[in-house]
Order: C-alpha cells, then sequence, then structure tokens
C-alpha cells in the first residue's frame, strides 16, 4: 500500500467514526421503515431474537439507554466491519496467488 | 429494513440462506479476478462507512425513519454487484451477531434482499442510465435499491404470511420511495467525494489513469 493508499484509508475510516460517533445524538429514534410497516400490518407474534447479541441495539448493557453506550458501540462495529471485510477481501486475493502458483 | 427473527418460518429463511451461500460464491470468485491490491482498502473503508451511515436513522414523515443501505454505492464505485453482495454480507453479518439487528435466522434473507437484489438494482439502474447523466444515474440507482429491496423483503414477508401482500406493498412502498430519496444522494455525495480526493480509484476514470495500472 504506497502513502496516498494509506491517506484515503485514513481519511475515510476517520468520516466513517464521525458519522459513528455522532450518529447516537443524530439518528432518529423513530421505528425504521420496516419496523413501521410491521406495527401496522403484521399479521404474527413478535417474538424475541434468536441469539442474545453482546450489544443489543447498538447499547452497551452496562451503561443503560445512554449515548455513550451507542458510541461505543457503533464505533466498534466500524472498526469490526473494517477488519472483517479486509480479511475477507484479503482472504479472496489469497486465493488467487494460490490458484496462479500452479 | 433489517428482518428480525419470527418474521420468517425456518424452512423459508433456509432457502434464502442457500441463496445467499450461491451468491457469496460468485461475489468472492469475482473477487478473486478483479480486486487489486489498492481496492481492498476501498473495499474496507466503504464496509466501515456503511455500517456507520446504517446506524444514522434519517426522519421521514409518519414517525418513521430510514437508513441508507449502501448496495449501489458500492456497485458503482467496483463496477461490479457482486462487489455489493461481498460488503453488505459482512455489514449484516457484523450488525446481526453483535448488535442482534436483523434476526440470525433471517440473515440470509436480509443479505439477499439487501445485498444481491440491492446491488443488481442499483448497477442495473446506472449502467442503463449512465450515459444520459452520469449523476442523475447514480440518484436514481441509490432510489431504486432501496425501493427495490423493499419490494422485495414485502414479498419475501408475504410469502410468509406475515405481512399482508396488499397493505404490505403499501406501507413499505411508501416509506421505503421517501427513504430512497435519501439513499440516492448519499450514494451520490460519496461518489463525489471519492471523485475529488481519488479519481483513480472510480471505475470510469481508468481508462484515464496511467499506463503502469498494474503495479
Amino acid at each position: 500500500m504506497n502513502d496516498k493508499d494509506k491517506k484515503f484509508v485514513m481519511g475515510g475510516l476517520i468520516v466513517a467514526i464521525i458519522i459513528a460517533i455522532l450518529a447516537p445524538f443524530l439518528a432518529s429514534a423513530n421505528p425504521d421503515g420496516l419496523e413501521s410497516a410491521a406495527e401496522k400490518v403484521l399479521l404474527v407474534e413478535e417474538v424475541e431474537p434468536m441469539f442474545e447479541a453482546p450489544l443489543p441495539d447498538y447499547l452497551v448493557p452496562a451503561l443503560g439507554e445512554s449515548p455513550l453506550g451507542g458510541v461505543i458501540s457503533i464505533v466498534l462495529g466500524t472498526i469490526i466491519a473494517f477488519l472483517a471485510m479486509v480479511g475477507l477481501a484479503t482472504t479472496a486475493r489469497w486465493f488467487k496467488s494460490e490458484s496462479n502458483g500452479n | 429494513m433489517h428482518i428480525p427473527d419470527g418474521f420468517l418460518p425456518l424452512g423459508q429463511a433456509a432457502i434464502y440462506y442457500i441463496i445467499t451461500i450461491i451468491a457469496l460464491y460468485f461475489a468472492l470468485n469475482w473477487a478473486k479476478e478483479n480486486l487489486d491490491e489498492k481496492r481492498v482498502p476501498l473495499m474496507a473503508v466503504l464496509a466501515a462507512f456503511i455500517f456507520a451511515i446504517q446506524a444514522m436513522n434519517i426522519p421521514i414523515p409518519w414517525g418513521t425513519s430510514g437508513h441508507m443501505l449502501g448496495a449501489a454505492l458500492v456497485a458503482i464505485v467496483f463496477g461490479s454487484p457482486w462487489a455489493a453482495v461481498l460488503v453488505l454480507a459482512v455489514v449484516l453479518t457484523v450488525q446481526g451477531f453483535f448488535f442482534g439487528d436483523g434476526g440470525i435466522t433471517a440473515l440470509g434473507a436480509n443479505i439477499t434482499a439487501m445485498g444481491l437484489i440491492a446491488g443488481f438494482t442499483g448497477f442495473g439502474v446506472f449502467k442503463a442510465l449512465k450515459n444520459l447523466n452520469r449523476w442523475v444515474a447514480i440518484f436514481i440507482a441509490g432510489w431504486a435499491s432501496t425501493f427495490v429491496a423493499a419490494i422485495s423483503i414485502t414479498l419475501m414477508l408475504a410469502a410468509a404470511g406475515t405481512f399482508p401482500l396488499d397493505m404490505g406493498l403499501i406501507f413499505m412502498g411508501t416509506y421505503h420511495a421517501v427513504i430512497g430519496v435519501a439513499e440516492g444522494l448519499i450514494t451520490v455525495v460519496a461518489i463525489l467525494a471519492i471523485q475529488n480526493v481519488r479519481p483513480d480509484l472510480l471505475p470510469w476514470n481508468k481508462a484515464k489513469s496511467s499506463p503502469e495500472v498494474e503495479k
């Protein structure tokens, strides 16, 4: 990765993390389109999630509803998404060099 | 737009998992052949950006809100809808497993709608309209990706007996026709930003870049 690419990655990550920090304060708490539609037309009973997520609803359980929990969750998620994407894309490319080697 | 657990019977949820696995097979093959070294970081930055912006719900009328999907953005920037499948699969998996956003049983359906269907819709609309005006095409592609993904989720839920087809289409269609405007605008702004700082990363500038493209 050259300097130009490094700069782009840093700049892009900074933009993403600024959005992540602002999101708990600026995001609308209204139900989203699917939730809103479900409130009006749902034909089945709502159920509990099948799987207990560690940071449910982008909040840190120990911090309750405080926006700080939201900031921590969304910043953490942004970094996890970044790293997971690097991992998956690098793995896909690694298979290329493998097949080229033969 | 994330489908929670309990909205799809397990048999139908499994079908969408199978569709997702097949789509990921094609998407990984695309990545293997087409992702060069400098576009891996671009893809990762877009995954981070889309995760963050999906948490930023924008209010719309009727006490409702919505967030962008990002599939059209990724498909246009990479010149392939398979890139959108990969990025949205990562984002939706992180959201489901860490934050309980979208049911784990519905993850296949969510990737099918918001990655595969939104990605192909956004890319197809962009390709069809780009010769008229690139930026108008990008806006409409963003709008259409959200709208068509919402319609596809409504059809999944109607097939599952979770939503009535007619009222489901009216509510989901109306809400996401408005949310799609935000998707279109953010998609234009994001691509304009890339065009300003790194035009060489965009597919339509590739031909103009230096001859030593490979290294």
